[in-house]
C-alpha cells in the first residue's frame, strides 16, 4: 500500500523537522514494515515553468521554432522546440539541462543537456505532458501538443508544486497489514502516527442526511454477508475533471485518476478504508437494490467485457432485472459511469470478509476493495464513507443534489469489552508501568478505559473489533508496540536445572551422522521428499503404498519417498559427471499408506519411518562391497548402539544377484545391503562405475544407556602372533574358517582371500592372524608348531582345507 | 717426550675433528682412549722417569685424556643432532595424507551448533513427523479458517486429502509451529526446547525461493516470564551461528500463533547498520518472526492461559547459511552436489 505524506499531514499536524526516512522507522518499529521511502519530486527535478517571450521560425527546420522563454533565471533562454501550440505570453513546462525526460512518452528516462538543433542552440527542451510525467493532469489533445500551462505558475517554480506532486510516498508492505483493517486508509495510519508522536488527531467533519428525503428501496437476502447497506440516489453530478491535487494524491496512492465521481468514491476508501461504489443511476432498473446470492446459472458481464460464470456462494447486487455488481468486488458493465452520466446512486456497504474471500476465488487478482473487505472491516466505518463522499460531492459539484437515501443496517458491529489486571501487565511486559501511561496510549488508539481495584477494563475501538483485539494479550501487545520492543530490557530466562538434557536418540542419530561423515568420508546429502517416478522404477520399487501429492511439483513428483534409495540413485547419476568415486548419505523420512496417530486419536497420519542410507560409488565392485559391510559393522562399536547383524535373507528389488545381505537387529530385518544390480544402473543412467548401498530403519536402532566396553586384564607374558594361510574349496565360506578356530586362538583376524596363478583352479587360499601363548608360560618354539599343526589338522578335517605352501 | 704428547693431542684433536659418523667416530675412541693408543704406549713407559718427570708427563696425559674425552663428547652430540631417519631429505612441499573426506550438510552443521548452545540452555530437541493435518498445521495455531495459507496453491496436500477438513486433511508440513502443540500435549508444561525440521511450501522456485527448506524453531512455555526474556533466545541463536554480538531490533509483526508478534532485525553485517544494498539501504534485516504463544495456541495444547505463557522464534536456516558462508542461490542446499557440499568440510 501506498501512503502520502502530504495526504497524512490532513489528519495530523506532522513537525516539519521529522523527516520521511524518521517517520518510516518509527511506523515501522511500531505499526507496519514501510519498506520504501520515496521521493516523488525528485523525478521531477529540473522541471520547472517557463514563458515564452518570443516564438520565431527556425531558418533550416520547417517544423522547429525557436522560443525565447523566461525560466526565472537572469536571462531568458533559447530553446528549439517543435511543438505545434506555441505563441507568445504561454506558459510551458521546461526541462532544463539535467532533467529525466521520457522522450515521446516512450522507453527509459534520458538526461537533458544543452544542446545544438539544427545550427540553432537549445537550453533544454519544452515538453509534452507525457515526456515529462504529467500526463495525468495535462492529458494531450495530439501528439505534437506541448503542456500549456493556461497561465498558471511563476517562471522558474519547479512543476512539481504547481501539480501538487511535491510529496513523500511510504510504500507499506501489505503482509504487515494483514491483521489491521483499521490501516487501509490514510486516517488508520495518521492515528498510529497521532500516538507515536503525541500529536491530536483532526476530526472528520460529518455530514448531516436530511431525515426527510424519499426512501431509496434497499434490501437485504443475506444479512450474514452482507450487514449493512447504504444507497444514495444523487442528481446533477455531471462527469469531469478532478482538480490538481485529488489527481496528485491519487496518483501518489498509487491510483489513476478516472473522473470526479469516481475519483471521490477511490479517494474516499483511500482516506478512511471504506470501498464506495458509483452506479450511473439510469443504469439501475426499477430504483431499487436488492443484495442477494447468486442464482446457479447467472452470469455478469464486467467492464472489460469479460464473462464471469456466478455460484450459488457469490453475492450479487442486483436491480429488479438481474445482477448489477460482484459485492464488493467489482462492478458490472451495465452499471458503469459513462462520460454521459449525470445522475448516481452510490453504494456504501459492509460485505463480510468470508463472502469477499470467497467471491474472490473468480479472479487471479484482488481489487482495491475487496483487498480492505477481506480483513473484515467494521459496520460503522459506512458513517465514516458517507460523510467524507457527501461532503465532497456537495463541495464539488455544485449543483448536485441528493434525492433519494435508503439504509438497512441489520448487524452491527460491537465493541470487544476486555478485563486486564494491572499484575497480569506487569509480569508480561516485565516492567511496571504508570497508570497513566498505559491510559494515554490505550485511549489516543481509541480505547475507552476505567480504571478500577487493579483492573483496566477497556473497550476497544469499533475499528479494531473485528477479531483484530479481542484478548488482553491484544491490548498488552498494544502497549508494547506503542512504546517499542526496543524499550524493554533483555530479561534472563528462568533458570530451572532440574535434570540435564540426556536425549539417546537424538544422540544416536548424531553419532550415527558423525561416524559416517568423520570416519567413514561420506557426505551428507539432503533431497526432496517427492521422486521421480523413473528413479523409483529403477530401483524395481512399487508405488501402490506410496503416499502421494495432490498437487506435485511436476506429475512425475507426485510420490512422496517410501525409500531413500531412488533419491540417492539420483544424486549418484548426477554426479558421476563431475566424480568417478564418492560416498553419499542422507537421513530422513520416508512414508507409506497406512495408519498412524502421532499426538491424538482423531488425527491419522501416514506411516512415517526414520531412514538412513548410503552408498560408495566405485569401479571396484567388490572392494565397495566390503567397505560398505565394514561400515555397517562398524556402527555398533562407534556409535554405541545394541549390535546389529548381517544375513543373506530376501534379495532387495534393486540388488545385484550376488551381493546383498540383510541388517538385522534381535532377530528383525531393519534393512539390507549389497551391490546395485545391473539393470538398475541402466535405468537409472549409472555407467561405467558401481555402487554399494545400504538403507536401515533408524526408529529401529536402540541407543545404549552407557558405554559397553569391557575391560580385560593386559596379558602378563607376551602373545605370538602368527600368520597362516590355508587352500580351501571356493565355496569354504570364512564362517566356516572362523568358526572352526575360534576359541582356540586369540584376536583372529582375516587378513586376504587370493585367488590366481599358484592356487589350483575351483580353490582359493584365505589367509589369517592370530596369536597364542597363556598367562601360564611363555611358548616354547616346539610348543608353538605344536599348537599350528592342530590348527591346519582341525581346519582339514572340518573344510579340506590344506597349509598353502610358500 | 713432552712433545711427542703434544702431537698426540694434536693428532688426537684433529682426527676427532675429521669424524664423519658415529661410526666413524667409535673407532676414532677406540684409537685415541683404547689399549693401543699412543697415550696408552705413553703410560707404559713411565716406569723409566724421574719422579719429577713423571709427575709431570702424568699431568700433561691426564690433561690430554680430559681433553680427547670432552671434543669425542661434543663431537659425538654433535653427530647424532645431524642424524636423520630419513635416508635422503624430502620434499616438503608435498602434500600432506588425506584425512577422511567426508562433511555433514552445512544446514546440519548449523543447527546442531544451535542445538548446542540451546542444549545449555536446558532446551531439549523435538522432532515431529514430515506429514501433518491442517489441524494441527493450521487450527490448532489459530490461523483464520479462510486463511490464504489454507489453500491449495500455498500448501502441499496429500491426495485424496484435499477436499477434507481439519484432522482429515493431510498436508507436508508447511512450517514447525505445530509441532509445539504436539510437544506440549505429550510433556506439558514447563517446557523449553528446539525443533529443527523440513518445511515445505508449494512455491515457484528460484535462486531466492525453495520448495523446501529448513527451519529452526525454540519456545519457552513457563509461568510469569515477559515478552522480552525472548530476547536472550534469539541473541543465542546469533551468537552462536556469527561468532560474535550481534545488534537486533524487534518490531511489531502479526502472526496468528503469536500475541503480540515480532519481527526480529539484525543489523546488516555486510555494512555494519549503514545501510547498503543487501539491507536494501537501511541497515537492517528481516531474519526472524516471533513472540509471544498465543492464548489459543496453549489451549490447544490443552494448557491454561491464564497460568502459562511463553515465547517462539522461528528462524529459516537457509537464509541464516547464506550469510554466514555468502550463498547466492537457495537451491544448492537441495542440490546434493558434491561440488557444493564438500566446501563445508
Amino acid at each position: 500500500m501506498r501512503v502520502s505524506l502530504k495526504w497524512l499531514k490532513k489528519y495530523v499536524e506532522l513537525p516539519n523537522d521529522l523527516t520521511p526516512k524518521q517517520i518510516a522507522y518509527d511506523l515501522t518499529l511500531r505499526t507496519v514494515e514501510v519498506e520504501d521511502v520515496i521521493d516523488v519530486k525528485e523525478k521531477y527535478n529540473n522541471i520547472v515553468v517557463g514563458k515564452i517571450l518570443e516564438v520565431k521560425q527556425h531558418p533550416n527546420a520547417d517544423k522547429l521554432r525557436i522560443c525565447i522563454v523566461d525560466i526565472g533565471e537572469e536571462e531568458p533562454v533559447q530553446i528549439v522546440c517543435g511543438g505545434s501550440n506555441l505563441y507568445v505570453g504561454e506558459h510551458v513546462v521546461v526541462s532544463k539541462p539535467g532533467a529525466y525526460v521520457v522522450w515521446h512518452g516512450e522507453g527509459e528516462p534520458v538526461k537533458i543537456e544543452k544542446t545544438k538543433m539544427r545550427g540553432e542552440s537549445s537550453y533544454g527542451m519544452i515538453c509534452g505532458a507525457e515526456e515529462v510525467y504529467l500526463d495525468a493532469f495535462y492529458p494531450a489533445k495530439s501528439e505534437t501538443e506541448i503542456v500549456d500551462l493556461e497561465g498558471k505558475g511563476t517562471p522558474g517554480q519547479n512543476i512539481s508544486e504547481l501539480v501538487c506532486m511535491d510529496d513523500t510516498v511510504f510504500e507499506i508492505d501489505n503482509k504487515s497489514l494483514t491483521n489491521r483493517p483499521d490501516l487501509w486508509g490514510h486516517y488508520g495510519i495518521a492515528r498510529e502516527l497521532s500516538v507515536i508522536y503525541d500529536l491530536p488527531l483532526k476530526e472528520l467533519p460529518k455530514y448531516e442526511i436530511d431525515k426527510n428525503l424519499p426512501k431509496y428501496n434497499v434490501e437485504i437476502k443475506d444479512t450474514e454477508k452482507c450487514r449493512r447497506y447504504v444507497g444514495v440516489e444523487i442528481e446533477n453530478v455531471n462527469i469531469k475533471e478532478s482538480p490538481m491535487w485529488m489527481k496528485a494524491d491519487l496518483l501518489n496512492a498509487g491510483m489513476r485518476p478516472i473522473n470526479l465521481i469516481v475519483d471521490i468514491t477511490n479517494y474516499v476508501m483511500l482516506a478512511v478504508g471504506q470501498p464506495l461504489h458509483a452506479f450511473d443511476r439510469t443504469h439501475v432498473e426499477g430504483n431499487q437494490i436488492i443484495v442477494r446470492n447468486a442464482k446457479p446459472s447467472e452470469k455478469l458481464l464486467l467492464l472489460d467485457d469479460q464473462e464471469v460464470q456466478l455460484t450459488e456462494n457469490d453475492l450479487v447486487i442486483c436491480d429488479t432485472e438481474g445482477p448489477l455488481a460482484l459485492a464488493g468486488i467489482k462492478g458490472g458493465k451495465k452499471d458503469s459511469i459513462l462520460d454521459t452520466t449525470t445522475g448516481v446512486l452510490l453504494e456504501i456497504a459492509n460485505f463480510s470478509a468470508p463472502t469477499i474471500r470467497q467471491s474472490e476465488k473468480l479472479f487471479d487478482e484482488k481489487t482495491d476493495s475487496s483487498i480492505r473487505y477481506e480483513k473484515n472491516i467494521d459496520t460503522e466505518r459506512v458513517d465514516l464513507g458517507l460523510s467524507m463522499a457527501l461532503n465532497m460531492i456537495s463541495e464539488m459539484f455544485e449543483n448536485s443534489k441528493i434525492v433519494a437515501y435508503g439504509e438497512v443496517y441489520p448487524v452491527k458491529t460491537e465493541r470487544e469489552v476486555i478485563d486486564i489486571p494491572q499484575e497480569f501487565l506487569d509480569i508480561r511486559l516485565g516492567k511496571v508501568l504508570e497508570q497513566n501511561t498505559i491510559e494515554k496510549i490505550l485511549k489516543a488508539l481509541g480505547y475507552d478505559v476505567e480504571y478500577k481495584n487493579n483492573i483496566y477494563h477497556v473497550t476497544v475501538p469499533v475499528w479494531r473489533s473485528t477479531g483484530d483485539v479481542s484478548l488482553k494479550d491484544d491490548v498488552m501487545g498494544d502497549i508494547a508496540r506503542i512504546l517499542s520492543y526496543q524499550s524493554f530490557e533483555p530479561k534472563p530466562l528462568p533458570v530451572k536445572f532440574e535434570h540435564a538434557v540426556i536425549q539417546p536418540k537424538v544422540l544416536l542419530e548424531r553419532r550415527l551422522k558423525e561416524y559416517l561423515a568423520f570416519r567413514c568420508g561420506f557426505t551428507e546429502i539432503y533431497t526432496y521428499p517427492w521422486i521421480d517416478v523413473k528413479y523409483i522404477n529403477a530401483a524395481r520399487m512399487d508405488t501402490t503404498n506410496s503416499v502421494r501429492l495432490a498437487t506435485p511439483p511436476a506429475p512425475e513428483l507426485a510420490n512422496l519417498r517410501t525409500s531413500l534409495i531412488p533419491g540417492l540413485l539420483e544424486t549418484v547419476s548426477k554426479n558421476l559427471r563431475y566424480y568417478n568415486s564418492f560416498k553419499i548419505y542422507e537421513v530422513a523420512q520416508v512414508f507409506e499408506k497406512g495408519e498412524y496417530h502421532e499426538s491424538s486419536e482423531d488425527e491419522t497420519l501416514p506411516i512415517h519411518k526414520k531412514y538412513l542410507s548410503g552408498c560408495i560409488v566405485d569401479k571396484d565392485a567388490k572392494k565397495i562391497f566390503y567397505e560398505i559391510k565394514g561400515v555397517i559393522e562398524g556402527m555398533n562399536t562407534y556409535c554405541h548402539m545394541e549390535n546389529i547383524t548381517l544375513e543373506q535373507m530376501e534379495k532387495p528389488s534393486w540388488a545385484d544377484i550376488n551381493a546383498y545381505l540383510s541388517i538385522k537387529l534381535n532377530d528383525e530385518e531393519i534393512g539390507t545391503m549389497g551391490l546395485v544390480s545391473v539393470a538398475t544402473m541402466a535405468d537409472a543412467k549409472i555407467k561405467r562405475t558401481n555402487v554399494a548401498i545400504f538403507e536401515l530403519n533408524l526408529d529401529k536402532l536402540i541407543p545404549l544407556a552407557s558405554r559397553t566396553n569391557k575391560y580385560e586384564n593386559i596379558p602378563v607374558l607376551p602373545l605370538v602372533e602368527k600368520d597362516l594361510s590355508v587352500i580351501v574349496d571356493n565355496n569354504v565360506t570364512w564362517e566356516t574358517i572362523s568358526s572352526t578356530i575360534n576359541g582356540k586362538v586369540k584376536e583372529l583376524e582375516f587378513i586376504e582371500e587370493y585367488k590366481g596363478e599358484q592356487i589350483p583352479e575351483g580353490k582359493k587360499s584365505i589367509t589369517f592372524r592370530f596369536k597364542l601363548g597363556n598367562d601360564e608360560t611363555t611358548l616354547t618354539s616346539e610348543q608353538i608348531n605344536e599348537e599350528m599343526n592342530r590348527l591346519v589338522k582341525l581346519l582339514n578335517k572340518k573344510c579340506e582345507a590344506y597349509l598353502r605352501e610358500e | 717426550m713432552k712433545e711427542k704428547l703434544e702431537q698426540i693431542k694434536q693428532f688426537g684433536i684433529k682426527q676427532i675433528e675429521e669424524a664423519k659418523t658415529i661410526e666413524e667416530l667409535t673407532e676414532v675412541r677406540k684409537e685415541l682412549t683404547g689399549k693401543k693408543s699412543g697415550l696408552a704406549e705413553i703410560m707404559k713407559t713411565m716406569g723409566s722417569l724421574t719422579p719429577e718427570e713423571r709427575k709431570e708427563i702424568g699431568m700433561q696425559t691426564t690433561e690430554i685424556k680430559n681433553v680427547f674425552a670432552t671434543k669425542l663428547d661434543e663431537k659425538e652430540e654433535e653427530l647424532i643432532s645431524n642424524k636423520s631417519v630419513l635416508d635422503e631429505p624430502i620434499d616438503l612441499t608435498l602434500p600432506g595424507t588425506k584425512t577422511s573426506k567426508g562433511v555433514l550438510h552445512p544446514l546440519t552443521q548449523m543447527y546442531y551448533d544451535l542445538n548446542d548452545a540451546f542444549a545449555s540452555l536446558g532446551f531439549e530437541v523435538f522432532s515431529e513427523d514430515d506429514i501433518s493435518s491442517e489441524k494441527y498445521a493450521f487450527d490448532n495455531l489459530n490461523f483464520a479458517p479462510d486463511h490464504p495459507a489454507r489453500q491449495m496453491m500455498d500448501t502441499y496436500w496429500i491426495e485424496g486429502t484435499e477436499d477434507k477438513k481439519a484432522n482429515e486433511r493431510l498436508c507436508l508440513r508447511p512450517h514447525l509451529t505445530g509441532a509445539s502443540v504436539r510437544y506440549l500435549l505429550k510433556h506439558g508444561a514447563p517446557a523449553r526446547f528446539v525443533y529443527p525440521g523440513q518445511v515445505y511450501r508449494n512455491e515457484d522456485v528460484d535462486s531466492g525461493h525453495e520448495r523446501a527448506f529448513y527451519q529452526y524453531e525454540a519456545l519457552i512455555v513457563d509461568k510469569n516470564i515477559s515478552f522480552s526474556s525472548g530476547i536472550v533466545m534469539i541473541q543465542t541463536i546469533l551468537e552462536k551461528v556469527f561468532g560474535r554480538k550481534i545488534n537486533i531490533r524487534m518490531r511489531e509483526g502479526f502472526f496468528p500463533f503469536v500475541e503480540p508478534g515480532y519481527e526480529i532485525d539484525m543489523e546488516c553485517l555486510v555494512c555494519n547498520g549503514k545501510g547498503c544494498k543487501v539491507c536494501k539501504h537501511n541497515g537492517w534485516l528481516e531474519i526472524m518472526p516471533g513472540g509471544v504463544i498465543h492464548p489459543n495456541v496453549l489451549k490447544s495444547a490443552g494448557l491454561d492461559p491464564e497460568e502459562w505463557t511463553g515465547f517462539y522464534i522461528n528462524i529459516g536456516l537457509e537464509r541464516l547459511a547464506m550469510m554466514r558462508y555468502g550463498i547466492d542461490d537457495v537451491r544448492l542446499f537441495r542440490s546434493a552436489d558434491l561440488r557444493f557440499l564438500e566446501q563445508f568440510k
